[in-house]
């Protein structure tokens, strides 16, 4: 390309079709599947970001937690309010979080729930907040996700199945279901940049330090020990 | 050297005006020195302003002010005082002395460098003695008793005892006074100019009343009925003659105030643990309005941990209740407490946090008096200042400490990983201050787990049972044999296995042998989230 073009075409104030809008302060997901499609190639980490799950247990957090390593060796804190389910610390050990630098927030009702995440989203420590609430309006969704910004806090509203979407106003919105014993990262908004394809990402491979599942649709497996299964077992019943 | 005398000229009063806020302020208050014809000792600007003044009989106040609020002269409360002030101002220098009733004495000369030059250190030293709730004024010599006399000199009791004005010559520093109801520091133009230097500090010492300096009582009489009344003339004196006339501890007094022989004054030693007092002048049943006097009481607590080098990890806040309360309900005060994750001194911190714990206090009962202790105390090193301006970190509560006050110490919890082959006790809570592990060591956890593990782990097993009839399961990894607990009688013998279920979910799945290999129950554990 014509350099004087290329000077031209790298003003930030032109926008070509197909470009995704400019983000300043995008987190490396780990996966390259799904940097591709996310504006700046990474998580928004001023922002907020919403993801709804068709399913649990299909590799959600997994998908976030190369991010999350990195923002607490950077020095950062992460936050998580209100999970559903008991943090295994063995495992999060495992993917390389920092579990002293990881808070886990139980409040007794919403609004200390919503108080707390808003608390976290503007705290400078904070690198990271996940948060699972209850049904909230768009007013509070609006306050939260200015809260991202003005602390720099990558923020993640989880949705679990069968909960309503909440925050339109989020920057990033993703749906995240199985398909063919990986996960599908189907993208539901984004700014900037048209619609984008949906994506497999593979969470065992090469993301996290998680010990990868031997999947039988793929030769590549751990070596197994006799006694182990080594390939589809159905379960008797 | 250089000695500043911070002298509280309304002590009896602010002992009491302290808790009250700006509002109160407005009414007429005085204190009275009770007995049987009780006169008033000192009165507020408001009570000023109807023609109270200090040594009127109350009777005669009351006439004029009907509505006077009185309370009765508090020597303990005042001693007390003037101690809390002193262990404030060690957060400035270490040498600090008492000069009672009313003054306290510290030496500034080796701290002027650290806090930015004189009237920078003078301007905190006013401003920060407005905030703790006194009226006070200051003033700079190089020894201490000259610092005192100027002082003492400065106030308008001394200029009405020595009978002149004393409108020219001013070594006084900046001088905080009340000012219709609001306090501000109005420093005097003068101070900027007036560092003393000798000669000129000698010079002003002579027209100094005689009585306002630590000199036995029966010593300046004496020198009074001759004609001796101010400073210099007992400076001109023959000093042996002097000396045996009034005794040679008056001598001594005269050389040390020039600074011809050393001064040394006993040190003030901070108490070991912080306890500060505030009454409150009505009682208050509402924990919002106990947010000015609670203030008061943080800056003192911040000031004595500045000058021990110590950050306070655990106080505790106790609200007395009203007298009648206490006997009738037996409930003597509301202690609440307070934990820091780490130790802390800074004021605006340890506000928020007690503002954040006293809003889920609920009072039983009005609130008489409040009383703040430090519990725990750690030692905390200095903030380093930064070399260029812009430096200097934002001082911010941490997040921790705020969600922590707010919602309860146990609403943050941290988990870690426990040497436990039982996967339900392979975790356990953390403890909140633990220092975050250096990268190195993640690594060596990571190589301990070769086994899968899920990210979720349920509270309890969930029995599987009818849902594995409905469909098949894939099971993709296992069986994990993990017999272990024989000894606490929680003993599992289990075979894990990674499942994917038919929606498409990936679960840990065990199937439980305690009773034998077949028949077994089939649990739900945990989520490959």
């Amino acid at each position: 390309m014509n350099s004087s073009l290329a000077a031209v075409l790298s003003n930030p104030a032109i926008w070509r079709g197909g470009d995704c809008a400019p983000e300043p302060a995008a987190l490396p997901s780990g996966f390259p599947a799904l940097d591709a499609v996310l504006p700046g190639r990474g998580w928004p980490g001023a922002a907020l970001t919403e993801i709804v799950l068709e399913r649990e247990g299909i590799g959600e957090i997994r998908l976030t937690l190369p991010a999350l390593a990195r923002l607490q060796a950077q020095g950062h804190d992460v936050v998580w309010i209100a999970p559903p389910h008991v943090p295994y610390a063995p495992a999060l050990a495992a993917a390389g979080l920092d579990l002293a630098r990881l808070f886990i927030v139980h409040c007794r009702s919403p609004a200390d729930q919503l108080w707390a995440y808003e608390q976290a989203l503007r705290a400078p420590e904070c690198g990271a907040a996940f948060a699972w609430l209850g049904p909230h309006d768009d007013r509070t969704m609006r306050r939260l996700a200015v809260a991202a910004r003005e602390g720099r806090t990558w923020g993640v509203l989880w949705r679990r199945p069968g909960q309503r979407a909440i925050a339109a106003t989020a920057s990033l919105r993703l749906a995240l279901a199985p398909q063919e014993g990986r996960l599908a990262v189907r993208v539901l908004k984004r700014r900037g940049g048209d619609l984008a394809q949906p994506v497999l990402v593979d969470v065992d491979a090469g993301g996290g330090n998680l010990p990868p599942l031997p999947d039988s649709r793929t030769s590549a497996g751990r070596a197994l020990t006799s006694g182990r299964l080594h390939s589809r077992h159905v379960l008797p019943t | 050297m250089l000695w500043a005398c911070l002298l509280l000229p309304s002590l009896p009063l602010d002992v009491f005006a302290r808790a009250a806020s700006p509002a109160d302020a407005a009414k007429p208050f005085a204190v009275g020195s009770g007995g049987r014809t009780p006169r008033i000792v000192s009165a507020n600007a408001s009570a000023r302003a109807t023609g109270i003044h200090p040594g009127q009989l109350v009777s005669a106040a009351l006439a004029l002010a009907p509505d006077l609020l009185l309370c009765d002269r508090d020597p303990g409360a005042e001693s007390a005082a003037l101690a809390a002030v002193a262990s404030w101002a060690t957060q400035f220098t270490p040498t600090v002395a008492l000069a009672p009733p009313d003054a306290v004495l510290a030496e500034i000369g080796g701290s002027l460098r650290l806090f930015g030059g004189l009237p920078q250190l003078m301007a905190r030293l006013a401003r920060g003695v407005l905030d703790l709730g006194y009226a006070a004024r200051f003033a700079l010599a190089p020894t201490s008793a000259a610092a005192l006399l100027f002082a003492r000199a400065e106030t308008a009791e001394g200029r009405r005892r020595s009978g002149e004005s004393r409108a020219g010559l001013d070594f006084s520093g900046t001088s905080a006074r009340e000012n219709g109801g609001s306090r501000k520091v109005e420093p005097d133009p003068v101070f900027l100019a007036s560092m003393p230097e000798p000669p000129t500090w000698l010079d002003a010492l002579l027209p100094l009343p005689l009585c306002l300096t630590e000199a036995d009582p029966a010593a300046i009489a004496t020198l009074a009925a001759a004609g001796i009344t101010t400073f210099g003339q007992a400076c001109a004196l023959p000093r042996a003659a002097l000396a045996r006339r009034v005794g040679a501890d008056f001598v001594t007094l005269l050389d040390r105030v020039r600074g011809l022989i050393p001064d040394p004054r006993p040190p003030f030693v901070p108490p070991p643990r912080y306890t500060g007092k505030l009454d409150l002048p009505a009682p208050v049943a509402s924990v919002e309005a106990l947010a000015f006097a609670v203030n008061r009481l943080v800056l003192e607590l911040a000031g004595w941990l500045t000058g021990r080098g110590l950050g306070v990890t655990g106080m505790s806040l106790v609200l007395a209740h009203e007298r009648y309360v206490r006997v009738a309900t037996g409930v003597p005060a509301t202690t609440v407490g307070f934990a820091l994750a780490v130790p802390a001194r800074e004021p605006a911190h340890l506000v928020a946090v007690l503002r954040e714990r006293l809003a889920r206090v609920v009072l039983s009962a009005p609130v008489e008096a409040i009383t703040l202790m430090s519990k725990a105390t750690a030692p905390l090193a200095s903030r380093n200042l930064g070399l260029l301006p812009g430096d200097e970190a934002v001082a911010t509560v941490p997040l921790l400490d705020r969600l922590r006050a707010r919602l309860g110490e146990d609403a943050v919890t941290l988990v870690a990983p426990h040497a436990e082959h039982r996967p339900e006790r392979a975790w356990r809570d953390g403890k909140i201050g633990d220092r975050p592990r250096s990268p190195g060591t993640t690594e060596a956890a990571c190589k301990t787990w070769s086994v899968p593990r899920p990210v979720w782990l349920l509270a309890e097993p969930e029995p599987l049972g009818h849902r594995l009839e409905a469909q098949p399961w894939v099971l993709r990894d296992g069986p994990e044999r993990i017999e272990s607990g024989w000894w606490d009688g929680a003993d599992v013998r289990r075979d894990y296995f990674v499942a994917e279920n038919p929606r498409g979910e990936t679960v840990w799945i065990y199937r439980d042998h305690r009773f034998g290999i077949d028949g077994g129950e089939w649990f739900l554990h945990g989520v490959f989230a």
